[in-house]
């Protein structure tokens, strides 16, 4: 598995989102540090992102150390890094897209939805042994797509408003033509066939172009997870990476689930009511026909998870799961911070000292 | 009585008012057309309507009208400074103390630079150094209008306000030791010569706190709505800027003061940063008109030499100051040199400092006037342009200049 996080840059005085990205990478290019940091679509805007892992203990390892290494730099040029899905009160038309040409392409296309697009997720590859088991593990996993959601959920405000939904930012994701689902492809064969016919229309150039909810990254022999919002800490962004991996090996090795286009029935409500409600929407059961709160279905996930997280040494992120589930998610957090002080900038504040402090 | 009693009396109406106002439509009216036809900074065509109006050219402000201007000057000039002040966040050098040695460095470079020059001007040596002391400042007024102006973001932006506010608080102390030595050569008694400084430097800093204290305990009772805050702060920075004019403190480093402790003292973030916005903009643009009308054009041709060779000398100074630890403070080189490009500006500061030197010591006054007057005209052309150029060149701009 390997874990990529979008981060926030804001500036220390009204927390607003600011233009560091260039002048950080290029202070960062001096140093020493593991795994990647790398440019997003605007200047506000920072990707991190780790080597492959096997194990959770390692992963968090690696994303402490690339923390260390960016904050220290952040602080020397008095910018503020933290987590969370969307900026709570950025404009978006105040943004600057990088100055690289697929940037540039990207907005021109795209307009204003590539700087709406200012938003921050956290993606999960989960490595595959061959394209069919990961298709096989695309359709699967999409029946826990709501769990990642509510689970990582990080974007109650979004343009200076409470928005109501625990991760806003998928909306903002929905604009994109290309995004939601992969198409019900079962053979690695039938997704080539089914990319080139896009290809061949010229709709789409690379894999780069879908926005789908999880997509296969053939370069790495993975699957991408794409649903969740940054969580506050990378200790978190480490759990969550390791149940998508527990949850994967359950899915691979026991193979509960066959594979119909109906397991795709309840998808959007589903999902709705992650983004919506968090840990407390509803879930539907697509082949039961059976519902129940998504908080619930986590911890029964977790139970069937027990013995594949003990092969891979992961049973402290499951208990880090399991607290999420009865402690609140990161929008929870959020929200009774800013229930405390009645000040988005005081919020991010708090976002980015959450980010800084030594778990 | 006259039979047409009912027309009005046009001589008394010509009060000042109306002037004001006009004074602020041409300015504006220019600033507009610099900006869109020339794609550079509106603060050039304000200061070339103040200049052309003044009282050194056209002649339609007179000096009375100028004098009468004074509040506004101070106000305008206040409100800058603690704008400056609540912009820069001084914990900063506590996270990159490089920053607070490239500080130091430019300022005494480009004392040194320009006190060399001045001394090889045959210029005496309490003269020269008093014209060097004033020189350190970058003009604070320059650097916010063009950052506002471009949205400007970044590196170089952040530190160009943060050396800015930190050099006019060096001038100020600088200035302030040396004129109590310029006492002394007046023969005034030590107790000035110690006395006045202190006074003036602890004087201002007394007065920061107080009001920053003051504000933040108001700030307390308002909560943070943006619109009670803004009337509230814009209120007490009036009240400070009157304090410190009765007082006779110096204005610009008590609000420079008020600004910076409010943003540090304010632990709990209660204060939401402002920009005083539409009222802001038209005291600056009164700031840069009325500095404009009162700079004597006529002196310009007897120092231009000296002027020029003074302002490459600071240049050279500033420069040398940043670059030399720009690899250490975290800055690349090609973003040292823009921002020392962005550090030229000088004027407002610069000669209220002359002014309000020569009104203290009046023989001291136009000796010296010349030279730094020919220097504060050329730099109040090419600095905002060069300020301008370095921040949109450093691609910090939100919209490049548009």
């Amino acid at each position: 598995m390997g874990v990529e996080l979008e981060l926030q840059l804001v500036n220390s005085r009204d927390c607003d989102l600011t233009r560091a990205a260039s002048d950080l990478l290029s202070q960062v290019a001096k140093r020493a540090h593991p795994g990647e940091i790398k440019p997003e679509i605007t200047e506000s805007m920072i990707e991190v992102s780790t080597g492959v892992h096997v194990r959770y203990d390692t992963l968090t390892q690696e994303l402490r150390a690339i923390r260390g290494v960016l904050l220290e730099v952040a602080e020397k040029l008095n910018v503020g890094v933290c987590g969370g899905g969307a900026h709570p009160f950025q404009h978006w038309s105040d943004r600057r897209i990088m100055d690289a040409p697929r940037m540039k392409h990207v907005s021109q296309l795209y307009g204003y939805l590539a700087k709406q697009f200012t938003v921050f997720g956290q993606h999960v590859h989960i490595g595959c042994p061959d394209g069919d088991a990961a298709l096989y593990l695309l359709h699967a996993v999409s029946r826990y797509i709501p769990h990642l959601i509510a689970l990582s959920a990080a974007s109650p405000y979004y343009q200076g408003v409470d928005t109501a939904f625990e991760s806003s930012r998928l909306n903002a994701v929905f604009a994109f033509p290309l995004s939601g689902r992969a198409p019900f492809v079962q053979t690695w064969d039938d997704f080539n066939a089914y990319f080139g016919k896009l290809s061949s229309a010229g709709i789409v150039d690379s894999m780069k172009d879908f926005y789908w909810d999880i997509r296969p990254k053939p370069e790495f022999g993975t699957i991408e997870i794409r649903v969740c919002d940054t969580p506050l800490t990378v200790e978190r962004a480490a759990a969550l990476a390791a149940y998508a991996q527990a949850l994967a090996r359950w899915l691979l090795v026991e193979r509960p689930h066959r594979i119909a286009e109906d397991l795709y029935l309840a998808y959007t409500y589903n999902r709705f009511q992650a983004c919506r409600f968090g840990l407390g929407g509803e879930f539907v059961d697509p082949v039961a026909g059976t519902r129940r709160g998504i908080g619930e279905e986590v911890l029964a996930t977790l139970e069937a998870l027990a013995v594949h997280a003990r092969e891979l040494g992961s049973e402290a992120a499951l208990g880090e799961i399991e607290s999420i589930v009865r402690q609140g998610n990161d929008a929870r957090w959020m929200r009774e911070r800013f229930a405390d002080s009645r000040s988005l900038p005081d919020l991010v504040w708090r976002q980015v000292e959450r980010l800084r402090a030594r778990a | 009585m006259s039979d047409l009693f009912f027309l009005p009396d046009l001589a008394s109406a010509a009060s000042q008012l109306p002037w004001y106002a006009l004074l602020v439509l041409a300015a504006a009216l220019a600033g507009e057309a610099v900006q869109r036809w020339l794609r550079l900074p509106r603060l050039l065509g304000w200061i070339a309507v103040g200049g052309a109006l003044g009282p050194h050219a056209l002649g339609l402000l007179d000096q009375a009208a100028l004098d009468a201007l004074q509040p506004v000057l101070d106000l305008a000039l206040g409100v800058v400074l603690f704008e400056l002040g609540q912009r820069v966040d001084l914990s900063w050098l506590r996270r990159n103390p490089w920053l607070l040695g490239t500080s130091l460095l430019e300022s005494a470079f480009a004392f040194a630079a320009m006190f060399a020059v001045l001394l090889a001007l045959e210029v005496t040596p309490l003269l020269a150094a008093v014209a060097a002391a004033i020189g350190i400042s970058t003009a604070p007024a320059v650097v916010l209008s063009v950052t506002r102006d471009l949205r400007a973001q970044g590196q170089v932006t952040e530190r160009a306000l943060l050396l800015t506010a930190l050099n006019c608080a060096y001038a100020y102390v600088a200035v302030s030791v040396l004129l109590a030595w310029l006492a002394r050569e007046y023969a005034a008694n030590w107790r000035i010569i110690v006395l006045h400084p202190l006074y003036l430097i602890f004087g201002s800093l007394a007065l920061a706190a107080a009001f920053a204290g003051g504000a933040l305990g108001l700030l307390r009772l308002l909560g943070r709505r943006r619109d009670a805050q803004f009337l509230c702060v814009l209120a007490l920075v009036v009240l400070a800027v009157w304090a410190a004019a009765t007082l006779n403190l110096p204005v610009a480093l008590a609000l420079l003061g008020f600004g910076a402790a409010i943003r540090m003292l304010d632990r709990r973030r209660l204060f939401v940063s402002l920009d005083f916005g539409r009222v802001g903009a038209i005291l600056l643009i009164l700031l840069f008109a009325i500095m404009a009308a009162r700079l004597e054009w006529a002196l310009v041709p007897a120092g231009i030499v000296a002027g020029g060779v003074l302002v490459a000398a600071r240049f050279a100074g500033k420069a040398l100051g940043v670059l030399a630890l720009a690899p250490l403070a975290g800055l690349p080189l090609r973003k040292a040199s823009l921002l020392a490009l962005a550090l030229t500006p000088m004027s407002g500061v610069a000669l209220v400092l002359v002014h309000d030197t020569s009104r203290l010591y009046p023989q001291f006054g136009p000796g010296l006037a010349a030279i730094v007057v020919a220097a504060i005209a050329m730099l109040e052309l090419l600095g905002p342009l060069c300020a301008h150029f370095a921040l949109v060149r450093a691609g910090e701009a939100a919209d490049e200049g548009r």
